[in-house]
């Protein structure tokens, strides 16, 4: 009796502190975990321009980032003309409808128009008829 | 009684408010941090057009836009009209007929947010058809 006594007394002292912690270190895993898609994009000077919002969960099918000396960068990698050209030939060769490959452009404001237009040719020969040019909005609102 | 309610009153004395205050501290820190990365970017879409392919040039030649850099200067030309900012460029592209759409070309060394401009320009203008010509090498 005295020792089932003392058992559920040991019981009564059970610290919670620590599971509550971790509860909301797992809460704020995965509330950080789930901003992932845009923590991919890296930071560029876009152009600022109002232009259209983008659709939420919505990521272009290929996003490619120029920077202001003409380097290209495709999910944070660095990447030459060639491999822009294989990799957008792959992706418009996995849609049923070629139509639907979306390309956003992520161009340094200050970046010679010249780059834009080697990039472009690049897509222009996949078959890429669509694209877009990321900008940011001019009160401050934009991702850059 | 009395002792009841001073036992009551220990007990909400002793709350462990070390782990709340630990718990609001990281989600206002959450909170500033997904602040700064949750910044929504904007883009302007329009089609992409190889230079003399696909669209007849006597169909795109009125509603063309060329963009030059005069002394380092960006200039907006559309046929012998020409435009030294966004806004005049938006006033001459709204006198312009919509059918036909409109076509962008920029040269080499004239930076991206001039063709961002013209782009944002046209759309302003409620251009629909939206094309950008790219050079060739």
């Amino acid at each position: 009796m005295i020792s089932s006594r003392k058992q559920s007394g040991h019981h009564k002292v059970v610290d919670l502190t620590p599971m509550i912690d971790v509860v909301f270190q797992l809460i704020i895993f995965f509330m950080l975990t789930s901003h992932l898609g845009e923590l991919r994009r890296t930071e560029v000077d876009l152009p600022v321009q109002p232009g259209q919002e983008q659709r939420d969960g919505q990521d272009a099918a290929m996003i490619i980032d120029i920077g202001p000396d003409g380097v290209y960068m495709v999910e944070s990698v660095e990447v030459n003309l060639n491999e822009i050209h294989r990799l957008a030939s792959a992706g418009i060769g996995n849609e049923v409808d070629p139509e639907n490959f979306d390309v956003l452009i992520r161009p340094d404001r200050n970046a010679p128009a010249v780059y834009l237009d080697r990039v472009l040719n690049k897509l222009a020969g996949v078959g890429v008829t669509r694209w877009k040019l990321g900008t940011m909005a001019p009160d401050g609102n934009g991702g850059g | 009684m009395a002792r009841r309610r001073f036992e009551r009153s220990s007990h909400l004395g002793a709350l462990p408010l070390t782990s709340m205050i630990d718990v609001v501290f990281l989600l206002l820190v959450y909170f500033l941090v997904t602040a700064n990365f949750a910044q929504q970017e904007r883009d302007l879409s329009s089609s992409v057009q190889a230079e003399g392919g696909g669209v007849r040039v006597s169909e795109l030649q009125p509603q063309i836009v060329e963009i030059v850099l005069v002394d380092g200067v960006v200039e907006f030309r559309i046929a012998s009209r020409w435009a030294g900012s966004q806004e005049s460029l938006t006033a001459i592209l709204k006198s312009l007929p919509k059918e036909p759409g409109v076509a962008i070309r920029a040269g080499r060394d004239v930076p991206i947010r001039a063709v961002a401009a013209a782009m944002q320009a046209s759309q302003d203008a409620g251009f629909s058809r939206r094309s950008y010509v790219p050079a060739d090498e």
